[in-house]
């Protein structure tokens, strides 16, 4: 009797979980801390304006000396900020060094992501000496300084845009390899990787159809944060003078330069500062957050 | 069955998987000789750890790279053993389909459904987008989904133990295989749930007019689902037979020993095969003569000494690796069996 009436529940059981749950349970957003709307909010205004920073009616050209210098912020668009001492817009600076900050930040990302999942990826599938490698280069790149690479590397090559992308990137690959090789290591004894061989799919389909998918979510939650290690070793090197040559404006060169006459214009360094700080904060909040969407995710798996 | 060549789908010669280890060599699997008719299903029967799934890996050329498969698996004339990875890729999944134990992980749980039943059709027949989703959709009402429309965009995480194994086996169809290999394919599932996938499984055999090899360590499970009937035990094939026979006058003593645990053989019964008193020998300490002897009631002293080699009834088609077999009923009997059957 207890077997019969056990029997019909697991019927209903199976009838009702497999009736489709509200529509958008997956795909819905958790909900989000104040702190998270602001991270995610500035974050997305920062990307806009770095974008649209050409077309901002009334906004001046980042070296157009539009007022007096060294004015403190005032009610006006290009003096929200106030003017730096050769009497240039800082807000203007600002948004024009986060063009020029994001985008090679972002191509710098791009190149790691390519290159560091590939390598993390057939490391994780085929092991051996390619796993060897990967792991070589990643544990060194980890244990030099971020700079001195950078420096050693603009040393050999020049100074220009391009060669911070590409050093930029250099600095990531390994971090992404590791989490793709992982990734990659956890699946390859899935029960799906094996269907997918049974089903007559070969290395390359596996890894790109079957193992890749499961990989995006982690990797999406380590870029935020990396992209803002990058942001900070850009400052850095840009305010010691090997960023982006002047008179570009970006924001570590901006905070160099008002160092001299910090002691009498302490407003000059707020700007720069204030878009560093809040972006890596914002950054790193969103990681956390999507970190934590993926574990809430897992767990209903 | 025993007709030409024509008739047969898969014949396995002297098949052997060997393991290599740091002390050497270590046999999983010896010597297994079958054949497999086309239309035909066959059971393949034994205690958790006899080799039953290292058998059908080394069919789908699936085993891992420390294993060496020795020995022919011929399917439909071309031998798996000796046949270039991409030959084999083309016919896995075109020419054999296969079903898992378990299908809360055999499904990709980050792919659409519709994808992962796609994904065969488009890959071995080259069909289009749209061509291979009206194909997925037919299948997965064809393997009773109540809404395919909808669970072809769904992700398998919506579904129950049941409703996943249906996709599964929609997956394994999805380029009409001559071969259906379901290893455990009900073992993982809810008791309630077993019969119908079972009786999916034989019913879709017949329709589509395959092949079919139902892995079980419940002799229940293959009892009325199939034609032709191999029992491992240790590694080797200690029985082989119509499956009527086998189950009318079995002649391995472990044989008679597994039926004898089954209460009744008409109904899954779900009784574990461990009410045999002892446990199978490992691979690394089997015994060189015939595996079953440290468990036998019949064991004799040259049963510990030498393996024992097939011995086949009459007309051939009934084999048994035993020196004391279980007595043949009376001649009558099993003709008057035979008759029935066929
Ligand atoms: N990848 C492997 N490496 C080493 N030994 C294995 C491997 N897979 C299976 N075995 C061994 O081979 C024997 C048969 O296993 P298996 O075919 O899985 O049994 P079952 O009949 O339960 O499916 C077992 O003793 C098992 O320990
Ligand atoms: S060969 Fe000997 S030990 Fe093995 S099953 Fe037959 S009687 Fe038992
Ligand atoms: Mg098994």
């Amino acid at each position: 009797m207890t077997a019969r009436s056990q029997d019909i529940k697991a019927q209903d059981l199976e009838a009702a979980s497999a009736l489709p749950a509200p529509a958008t349970a997956r795909l819905r957003w958790p909900r989000l801390k104040g702190f998270e709307w602001f991270a995610f909010g500035f974050v997305a205004l920062l990307i806009a304006a770095a974008v649209l920073v050409d077309v901002i009616p009334g906004l001046a050209r980042p070296n157009f000396p539009y007022g007096d210098f060294s004015q403190p912020p005032e009610w006006s668009l290009n003096g929200l900020l106030g003017t730096d001492p050769l009497g240039r817009s800082i807000l203007s600076r600002v948004l024009h060094g986060a063009r020029t900050t994001l985008g090679i930040v972002a191509v710098a990302t791009a190149i790691a992501l390519a290159i560091g999942m590939t390598a993390g990826m057939l490391a994780g599938f085929y092991r051996g000496p390619v796993e060897r490698a990967v792991d070589l280069y990643a544990n060194t790149m980890a244990s030099l300084p971020p700079i001195l690479v950078i420096l050693a590397l603009i040393a050999v090559v020049g100074n220009s845009v391009l060669t911070m992308m590409l050093a930029l990137g250099i600095l990531d690959i390994g971090v992404y390899a590791r989490i793709a090789k992982g990734g990659v290591i956890a699946q390859n004894d899935r029960d799906y990787v094996l269907a997918a061989r049974a089903m007559g799919a070969s290395d390359a389909r596996i890894l790109a159809r079957e193992i890749l998918p499961n990989l995006v979510p982690a990797l999406t939650a380590i870029v935020p944060p990396l992209v803002a290690g990058l942001i900070i070793t850009e400052g850095s090197l840009s305010f010691l003078g090997y960023g982006i040559p002047p008179p570009a404006p970006s924001w570590g060169g901006m905070i160099a330069s008002s160092t001299d006459l910090l002691s009498r214009f302490p407003l000059l360094v707020v700007g720069p500062i204030l878009a560093i700080v809040l972006t890596v904060y914002s950054l790193n909040t969103i990681g956390d957050s999507l970190a934590r969407r993926l574990n809430d995710r897992n767990r209903n798996l | 069955m025993t007709g030409g060549d024509q008739d047969i789908l898969l014949d396995c010669e002297a098949v052997s998987c060997t393991l290599a280890t740091s002390r050497g060599p270590l046999a999983l699997l010896k010597d297994v000789t079958f054949r497999l008719g086309r239309r035909t299903a066959l059971g393949i029967v034994g205690e958790s750890g006899a080799g039953k799934s290292m058998l059908i890996k080394g069919i789908m050329g699936l085993t891992p790279s420390d294993i060496t498969v020795a020995g022919r698996i011929g399917l439909d004339g071309e031998d798996m053993v000796a046949m270039p990875e991409a030959r084999k890729r083309a016919l896995l999944g075109r020419k054999v389909g296969m079903v898992f134990q378990n299908p809360m992980t055999s499904l990709n749980p980050f792919v659409r459904v519709g994808r992962q039943i796609d994904e065969a059709s488009r890959l071995h027949l080259r069909l289009g987008k749209a061509e291979a989703r009206a194909r997925a959709i037919a299948l997965l009402s064809q393997v009773g989904i109540p809404d395919p429309q909808e669970c072809y965009a769904e992700y398998p995480h919506r579904f129950s133990g049941g409703m996943k194994q249906r996709i599964m086996i929609a997956t394994a169809l999805a380029c009409e295989p001559e071969l259906l290999i379901a290893d455990e394919a009900t073992t993982a599932l809810d008791v309630t749930v077993q019969k119908d996938i079972l009786d999916l499984l034989q019913a879709l055999q017949g329709q589509r007019r395959m092949s079919m090899i139902l892995v079980t360590h419940n002799l229940a499970v293959v009892a009325s689902r199939t034609d032709e009937l191999l029992v491992l035990y240790g590694g080797r094939v200690v029985e082989y037979g119509p499956t009527e026979r086998v189950f009318a006058a079995p002649r391995h003593r472990y044989t008679e020993a597994l039926l004898s645990a089954v209460p009744r053989m008409d109904e899954p019964a779900h009784t574990r095969l461990r009410t045999i008193p002892g446990r199978p020998p490992d691979p690394q300490d089997r015994p060189a003569g015939c595996p079953f002897a440290a468990r036998c009631p019949a064991a004799e002293e040259r049963c510990r000494q030498e393996m024992p080699g097939m011995t086949l009834d009459a007309d051939g088609r009934h084999g048994f690796a035993c020196f004391v077999p279980v007595p043949a009923p009376g001649p009558g009997a099993t003709a008057a069996r035979a008759e029935a059957t066929s």
